[in-house]
């Protein structure tokens, strides 16, 4: 049954509990105390030991609805969109990075070794080599808990609900109705990242997918996201043409020698 | 459905969106030592199949070449491995869909080809150490054009003709510089090889050049900065090699112009990793591409919005 995570953003109070209920249950190790001076964000971004970020947003923008402000907060709780074509298991060439009974994408530590291909292969620059390590790491989508029957440990921390977690097809429906709710209430901006594969054909949708109210750039998404692996075919086509080529030239280069004289 | 467009900054920061490839400087070297490698392969049997007893004696040398060209490769790609103990897993599956996958194989199986060829001579291993050797040639091209690195991307079907000039150029040109006792036949073809190596290489380079200028913002890693300089050294490089491999009328001239196509094949794969690397840390790469191929309006991916004090008051 696919699982995967809906992350409402006009609901995320911007309170990072996600990012320390992720480091804690993964135990993942710190990644600097940086401080980045641009917003509340001192994360920065994804990467091999942060798998849920906290972007920070702030517009001079009025949000459609809220009447006497001219200013807006945009928070984004970012994640591994576990895509139904994904980058990085299409480019493994190891299996380390399987796909797994609930839909997710999982990279196994047992197997892989550190080529970093996959690296290359994500859209949205989720995955990524850990230096100490020497293997790649990414959001599991909790894989342990599930197994057990719990929900991740953002979802279970999120104070707002801002992060769903559920099936699939269900959260669909629920997210669908809350687009619909914010139209109504005036927030006309409001749409959904990812939802499915006619929204998102490069992806073929994402299991962890998002509710905006700003292009995706502003949130650091990328506006169409496609995975790799579907234009690989003219290249090879391409390296075919081009070694025949070669052949040929090799062949124009022994027979012109060959045949002539000092 | 799109949101409005807001007023302000469209990339968060001016962060990247993309992570940088994590490899280090082994991965275009071996660009570089693989292309030599697959491209001696296929002159050597080439050469095996209709060069005639006058050319013969540069059959085997080529093998050799092939054969070392893939354990030094193989060993430069392991030592960027995270785990390079564990080098093995990439022969725990084959898969089409991945390049990589694909070239693990290549590489796996080329070199014990070339091997046996060096040794025995035989037509059999030398034809399929040659056959094996067109993809060893090639496929690190198709490898890194299928990322999300905007500018490898984008130049998916030029890249392939690109890094398999160079590979001539190179294959041609270090057999030149070894020390090896050639009748001066195997010279000329091994000189022929390699001009047509360097033409092929410049015409493909201008080709790779149109294909990522498209979109203007994804060329810029082959104008500015460390790759837009490698680039440019290797164009000054090979076109000075190939000046000096056909009008050169002495040894030195002969020796300078291998050398020169030789650093300027090195200068090319490492240009073109650059150029990847630089591509994946500018956002703007990747949205300007995506909202240009989608039919978007276009953002604004100039400085983030910063707060002036009147506003902050006006909001308190």
């Amino acid at each position: 049954m696919p699982k995967g995570f809906f992350t409402d953003t006009t609901v995320c109070i911007g309170c990072k509990a996600c990012e320390v209920a992720c480091k804690q249950w993964n135990q993942l190790p710190d990644d600097g105390f940086n401080f980045t001076g641009m917003s509340y964000d001192n994360t920065g971004e994804l990467g091999s030991s942060t798998w849920r970020h906290v972007a920070f947003i702030e517009r001079p923008v009025p949000l459609g609805g809220n009447l006497g402000s001219h200013f807006s907060w945009l928070m984004l709780s970012d994640v591994c969109k576990h895509c139904a074509n994904a980058g990085c298991l299409d480019a493994c060439p190891t299996g380390a990075i399987i796909r797994t009974e609930f839909d997710s994408v999982f990279v196994q530590p047992d197997v892989c070794n550190g080529c970093g291909y996959c690296v290359t292969g994500c859209p949205f620059g989720v995955i990524n080599r850990r230096h100490d390590d020497g293997r790649v790491w990414k959001c599991t989508l909790c894989y342990d808990r599930q197994k057990v029957g719990m929900e991740p440990a953002c979802a279970k921390a999120c104070p707002t609900d801002s992060i769903v977690f559920g099936e699939i097809a269900e959260l669909r429906e629920k997210a669908q109705a809350r687009v619909e709710q914010l139209h109504e209430r005036g927030m006309q901006e409001a749409y959904l990242y990812g939802a499915d594969a006619a929204g998102q054909p490069g992806t073929g949708g994402l299991n962890a997918f998002f509710l905006l109210v700003d292009k995706p750039e502003v949130y650091n998404l990328p506006p169409t996201p496609a995975a790799p692996a579907k234009t690989v075919e003219q290249s090879w086509r391409a390296m075919a043409f081009a070694g025949l080529g070669m052949v040929m030239v090799a062949a124009f280069s022994v027979l012109s020698a060959r045949g002539s004289r000092p | 459905m799109m949101a409005p467009r807001a007023l302000g900054s469209d990339t968060y920061y001016q962060r990247p969106i993309l992570k940088e490839p994590v490899w280090i400087w082994t991965v275009p070297m071996y660009f570089y030592i693989g292309g030599v490698s697959g491209a001696a392969l296929v002159f050597g049997a080439v050469t095996r199949l209709i060069g005639g007893p006058v050319l013969r004696p540069l059959v085997r040398k080529c093998h050799w070449v092939g054969f070392v060209g893939g354990g030094v490769g193989s060993a430069l790609l392991i030592a960027d491995l995270g785990r390079p103990e564990r080098f093995l897993a990439m022969l725990r599956v084959f898969r089409l869909r991945s390049p990589m996958s694909v070239g693990s194989w290549i590489l796996a199986l080329a070199p014990p080809c070339a091997g046996a060829a060096a040794v025995f001579g035989d037509p059999v291993s030398s034809l399929t150490a040659g056959l094996l050797g067109i993809p060893l040639t090639g496929y690190t091209a198709v490898l890194i054009a299928n990322t999300t690195i905007p500018v490898w991307h984008e130049a998916r079907t030029s890249l392939p003709a690109l890094f398999i000039g160079s590979a001539i150029t190179s294959a041609a040109q270090l057999l030149k510089l070894l020390p090896l006792k050639l009748p001066w036949q195997a010279r000329k073809a091994l000189n022929t090889f390699g001009i047509i190596g360097s033409v092929s290489e410049l015409a493909a380079g201008w080709v790779v050049e149109q294909q990522v200028s498209r979109v203007p913002i994804v060329g810029s890693p082959l104008h500015e900065g460390l790759s837009g300089a490698l680039w440019k050294a290797s164009k000054v490089m090979t076109v000075a090699g190939l000046a000096l491999s056909i009008f050169g009328r002495s040894r030195s001239a002969f020796r300078a112009g291998a050398v020169l196509g030789t650093t300027g094949a090195i200068a090319l794969r490492f240009a073109i990793f650059h150029a990847g690397k630089a591509s994946a840390r500018d956002p703007r790469a990747t949205f300007q591409l995506q909202r240009h191929d989608a039919l978007l309006p276009p953002g604004d991916d100039g400085e983030p919005y910063q707060i002036e004090p009147e506003t902050k008051r006006q909001t308190r």
